[in-house]
């Protein structure tokens, strides 16, 4: 056996691949059931079901405030349930406060709301970092805060999945729930951005 | 502290500048499309107990969990090793099939399943199992601490899977918000039981982790199960 075949045999690509085929021939797993998985969290599921929800949270205070108490109540009157999201807090940003989320043993994520990690979330930089020097680390994916402001890490270490309302940008009082909603982004959900403004 | 396993580097020092996309795809490749189906369809013949997966994951050597395609990489690496240990795979069966050297896979380089000490779990109460799958439970006993207590992490805890971050042990901090009562996953991740715990958003501040050298005006909070807490007594 030469050394590049044993090389590549260490490649995660090289051994899914071998593995599906194997379980599949084995009986133990069903490749058209792997296939609609995939499917359904790749289109259905993403961030604009949490941007929904924060458009609605700018517009109706009462929404708002509902969402901010019992997120987990919101969701089940809204029909909003899945993955990664059995008990949910909505931490908002105010003027002097700001919130960012990780997950520093795992990569635990509001699935449901946001869909899958984007891979930065995920990694042992973001993961390390965020809770030791978050100012620095947000400054380094572009979001400068002042001195003064109060930055609340939430380290999602139980199964409790956390959500960042983010601030409302000026100038968009007369936008409907659908065009604030396009101006919410998965990384401003997560703490590491700010909303886009127009 | 007790024996770190690779997983738990929150806080850590030496890692570099993160590497942000903001309109990253949600799979890069195909092969990571695969693993995320894959896993899902292995989950329902292994690892079905709170925290089990994760454990498996957390007991990866340490260049299987950096090294090998990264997040989807680690979940095949964790594939390998859940159907090795439940027995659906022989041992080196994949190796085998890719005609490699035995011992390539991830598999054969993770850690075993650490035996814990019962009498250092706390007890398992019974509750109602509820219907739906959720780690949540009901528990006949209120929340031990209130809002505003302050509370220590403690400085070890038993060797296997634990959601007690390195980072926040042996350190104060005050109780922030009570979350719903959940299944122990330190206990069930080890076919231990259910031990179910309230659990408690502990808030530190930055100095109390990092010391004068943390950066101004950062709190930490961190969820952490009634059992890991020590009460704190205040002047």
């Amino acid at each position: 056996m030469s050394h590049d075949h044993n090389h590549s045999a260490r490649s995660p690509k090289i051994r899914i691949e071998a593995l599906e085929d194997l379980l599949v021939e084995k009986g133990l797993v069903d490749r058209s059931r792997i296939d609609n998985l995939i499917q359904k969290f790749e289109t259905d599921l993403g961030p604009m079901i949490g941007a929904q929800l924060v458009a609605r949270a700018w517009t109706d205070p009462e929404f708002r405030s509902r969402l901010l108490d019992d997120a987990d109540d919101v969701l089940a009157k809204e029909n909003i349930s899945g993955a990664e999201i059995e008990h949910v807090e909505v931490k908002a940003n105010e003027p002097g406060v700001h919130n960012v989320v990780v997950c520093t043993l795992c990569s635990c994520y509001p699935w449901a709301l946001l869909g899958l990690p984007p891979s930065w979330y995920k990694s042992p930089e973001y993961r390390s970092r965020v809770v030791r020097e978050p100012r620095t680390v947000l400054a380094e994916m572009g979001l400068d805060l002042d001195e003064e402001t109060k930055l609340q890490v939430w380290d999602s270490s139980s199964e409790t999945r956390f959500l960042v309302l983010p601030e409302r940008p000026s100038g968009t009082e007369n936008l409907s729930v659908v065009e604030l909603a396009a101006l919410v982004t998965r990384d401003s959900m997560i703490g590491v951005a700010k909303a886009k403004t127009l | 502290m007790s024996e770190r396993l690779v997983h738990d580097i929150g806080g850590d020092l030496g890692y570099g500048p993160i590497l942000h996309d903001p309109e990253e795809p949600v799979f890069h490749y195909e092969w990571e499309r695969r693993v995320f189906g894959v896993m899902f369809q292995i989950l329902r013949i292994t690892a079905q107990r709170p925290g089990e997966m994760r454990y498996a994951i957390e007991r990866l050597a340490e260049q299987d969990y950096f090294e090998h395609g990264g997040y989807f990489g680690r979940w095949e690496a964790v594939c390998e090793l859940l159907l090795e240990e439940y027995g659906h795979l022989e041992i080196g069966e994949l190796d085998q099939v890719l005609g490699a050297l035995e011992g390539t896979g991830p598999a054969s380089r993770a850690r075993r399943i650490e035996k814990k000490i019962l009498n250092l779990l706390p007890d398992d109460v019974e509750v109602k199992i509820p219907r739906a799958k959720t780690v949540r439970r009901v528990l006949p006993n209120s929340p031990r601490f209130e809002v505003g207590d302050l509370v220590q992490a403690p400085e070890t805890l038993q060797k296997g899977h634990t959601r007690l971050p390195a980072y926040v042990a042996g350190k104060q901090g005050y109780i922030v918000a009570i979350h719903p009562a959940e299944v122990l996953p330190d206990s069930s991740a080890h076919g231990l039981g259910e031990r179910p715990q309230h659990v408690y958003c502990v808030g530190f501040d930055g100095e109390v982790l990092w010391g004068s050298q943390s950066e101004k005006s950062i709190k930490i909070h961190v969820d952490l199960y009634e059992n890991y807490l020590l009460p704190v007594k205040q002047h």
